[in-house]
């Protein structure tokens, strides 16, 4: 609400920076004179005409319950209160599975959505790293945190170790384009 | 001078108390039309973007790269950019041009031409155009659930009350951070008691956040930001690349998400590089549809003191909500800060995604009242809720609220305290007292609820996240004291994550967990007659507010 300060902090705050950077100028464009990196393109989707198609097959809860497993073997049914009270349901069984969201991944594209196929796709490659690497590989992705090679060794370790071939080209993209824009960390 | 005192009178007006700005575009503190707003150009070659809005592919900064590869469709974009600017704001307006065409054409647009072809516009050819464009056919809303005091009983009864009232998401956050595992626990379990199906969300740094979503405590995330400078999303400490890694993360886990944006974030973290406050934000819906995330929360969001201080800028706040859904992404359209003091001002701000309807109209309507809200207040409040079903009834709007009385309230209340008194129970934690029970049932606001120990509550939430507790827990210990029904809603959001029908594109889930989207309920708005229309039960529920008076009441001698 004390939107007049605010304003006020703004405009010293916008006319610091441009005496900053008025400083820094030189320094920026010698950072941008590293080489431009061709990138790979994400390899397109195989069209199969098995497909999931929204029109019949979505919701899968209720129109396809039979394609939806979780990584445990369980099925959609086998998801009942009564399983949690005798042990037989644990918080492992309520994940999300590669194929399912495969199968979410043909309904986006069948509804022209194919950005969030492909964010699907990448996602179903994750579901076999632990929650805690998870986390670290999205903090060594922010600015500044990771030198090259530390992104590439995290490139090839989800290759080699989790078959996430997308995930790993994706950051190696994200590596050379950190090196050409100057968000690598310097030691 | 002597004064005038019809101006003394003006001058003691809440509008004054509001702070107005004029244009400075070379900072970028001006909405739209900025002239030096790079002009529009695309140049594709090989199938690759090499030129995008008059900068060369080596020039390229991180947000320009990432559009360019992620976002712009080579196929469309020379068909798409040789389209007149007035001719596409025309289409836009236009009954007769389908959603889907727009939808296809935008895919080949680059974020000056957009502006160009929002320059055309005016608010309501603006609304017209929302409204066919919005994903979801029915439209839908979202609140904030927070208290300053943290008080997870309140979280519990606020959350059960705002769910039974409508609202089909709902957002926490905290005061203090280490409470966070806490209002995410009690939000979860009021939700559930309010009505089955109801999302929600507890807005933390990142990491948190995902881990919360990862153990099942949460349902959905929304506090993703981007920003369309790329000095201004590093000093947000992300890059395009890390922020699309996370929206990966999260659908690997079941768990939807959308990202957020908004007009003047960038102005007022000190570096929109003197573009208008549009053009930058149109960048960070593209490089949001580029990462492949369903959706956004846009509308300045945070930041809306920016363009409501300079002139138009309610109506770029309006282009970029509209933008979102041309781009055919979920839109949590702001309305989720308080901004003026003038009750006039508030209200015409929210008309412009009220009238037209949009996936959540507000993100968040504070469930809480303002002094309660830990996002800075909200544009409506608790205090406005009858105002609110009454706009809906003389207008004949579904804002997503409906009327209810004071007796469900209470009771729906009570139970939500109750339940989640019995997880505390169930969990070691802390316990909740009858007397919190009772003053949560009753309460207006944290002011109306005792004192907890907060040392031994941050204790036992922080404890909470180091013994791993799951979602399966909180199931287990709500059916163990016999609250079953809400047992089964929790583990029906639980299920959700399973079948990942809610991944698409504007996801909500109804009382029986059904997901409805822009996938099985898409929008097909042409016109009258066409889109979404109230069907006589919603319609008959909106009209029926408490203080209406029926005909009866006269008949019987009673009135005048």
């Amino acid at each position: 609400m004390i939107q007049e300060q605010m304003i006020e902090d703004i405009v010293r705050q916008v006319l610091q920076d441009v005496t900053a950077q008025k400083g820094t100028e030189k320094g920026k464009n010698q950072a941008e004179e590293v080489k431009m990196v061709e990138i790979q393109d994400t390899p397109a989707p195989k069209s199969n005409k098995n497909n999931l198609d929204y029109k019949k097959d979505y919701p899968l809860a209720s129109q396809r319950p039979e394609l939806v497993q979780t990584p445990t073997g369980k099925t959609l049914k086998d998801i009942k209160l009564e399983s949690v009270l005798n042990d037989k349901l644990k918080a492992e069984d309520l994940r999300i599975s590669e194929s399912t969201l495969e199968l979410q991944a043909q309904i986006a594209e069948s509804v022209g959505r194919q950005q969030l196929a492909n964010n699907l796709r990448r996602a179903s490659e994750l579901i076999a790293i632990p929650d805690d690497r998870i986390l670290e590989i999205y903090n060594a992705m922010r600015p500044y945190r990771s030198t090259k090679e530390e992104l590439l060794d995290i490139a090839d370790e989800l290759e080699q170790k989790y078959s996430a071939q997308i995930n790993a080209n994706f950051i190696r993209e994200a590596a050379e384009v950190y090196e050409r824009r100057n968000r690598l960390r310097t030691d | 001078m002597k004064r005038s005192k019809r101006f003394e009178v003006l001058d003691e007006r809440p509008v004054n108390q509001d702070g107005f700005i004029q244009e400075w575009p070379e900072v970028g503190l001006i909405a739209m039309e900025n002239p030096n707003d790079p002009k529009p150009s695309i140049q594709i070659k090989d199938g690759k973007v090499c030129e995008l809005d008059g900068k060369k592919r080596e020039d390229f900064d991180m947000i320009d790269q990432f559009i360019a590869d992620y976002y712009i469709d080579p196929t469309v974009a020379e068909e798409a950019m040789a389209i007149s600017d007035q001719a596409a704001a025309k289409m836009l307006c236009d009954v007769n041009c389908p959603r889907e065409t727009i939808v296809r054409l935008v895919k080949g647009f680059t974020p000056a031409k957009v502006v160009a072809i929002f320059n055309q516009m005016n608010v309501v050819e603006m609304m017209m155009a929302l409204q066919k464009m919005r994903a979801r056919k029915t439209p839908s809303n979202q609140c904030h659930i927070t208290n300053v005091a943290d008080n997870p009983v309140l979280i519990a009864a606020d959350g059960a009350e705002a769910a039974f009232r409508g609202f089909d998401e709902m957002e926490t956050t905290v005061g203090v951070v280490r409470y966070a595992p806490f209002n995410a626990l009690a939000l979860q379990v009021g939700g559930q008691v309010g009505r089955g199906g109801v999302l929600i969300q507890c807005a933390l740094e990142e990491a948190t956040e995902l881990l919360l979503g990862m153990r099942g405590i949460t349902a959905y995330a929304e506090t993703i930001s981007v920003y369309g400078t790329e000095q201004v999303f590093t000093d947000g400490d992300d890059t395009p690349w890390s922020k699309a890694f996370l929206a990966s993360a999260y659908a690997s886990r079941g768990l939807k998400m959308r990202f957020t944006s908004g007009t003047g974030s960038e102005v007022q973290m000190g570096y929109a590089e003197g573009k208008s406050m549009l053009y930058l934000e149109i960048r960070c819906i593209m490089l949001t549809k580029g990462a492949g995330v369903q959706g956004l929360q846009n509308g300045s969001i945070s930041c809306i003191g920016v363009p409501a201080a300079v002139p138009s800028g309610i109506r770029a706040v309006l282009a970029e909500n509209l933008f979102t859904t041309m781009a055919d992404l979920e839109v949590a359209s702001g309305n989720d800060q308080t901004f003026s003091h003038s009750p006039i001002r508030r209200c015409a701000r929210t008309m412009m995604q009220f009238l037209p309807g949009t996936d959540f109209i507000f993100s968040g309507y504070s469930g809480v009242p303002n002094y309660d809200n830990m996002f800075a207040g909200s544009n409506f409040d608790v205090d406005d809720y009858d105002d609110y079903l009454v706009l809906q009834r003389d207008l004949m709007v579904d804002g997503g609220l409906r009327p209810v009385t004071e007796e469900e309230v209470i009771a729906i209340r009570n139970k939500a305290a109750r339940a989640l008194q019995a997880v505390f129970k169930e969990l070691g934690f802390p316990e909740i007292t009858e007397e919190e029970v009772e003053a949560a049932t009753y309460a207006h606001g944290s002011k109306d609820m005792p004192h907890r120990n907060v040392v031994e509550d941050l204790k036992a939430a922080q404890d909470m996240l180091k013994r791993g507790i799951t979602g399966v827990d909180v199931v287990r210990a709500l059916a163990k004291n016999g609250f079953t029904d809400v047992a089964e809603n929790v583990l029906g959001m639980l299920r959700q994550r399973v079948s990942g029908d809610y991944l698409h594109t504007s996801s909500i889930v109804d009382k029986d967990f059904n997901v409805i989207s822009a996938v099985n309920d898409r929008n097909d708005y042409q016109g009258p007659g066409t889109g979404y229309r109230l069907n006589k039960e919603r319609w008959d529920e909106i009209k029926n507010i408490g203080s209406a008076l029926s005909p009866d009441y006269f008949d019987r001698g009673k009135g005048c």
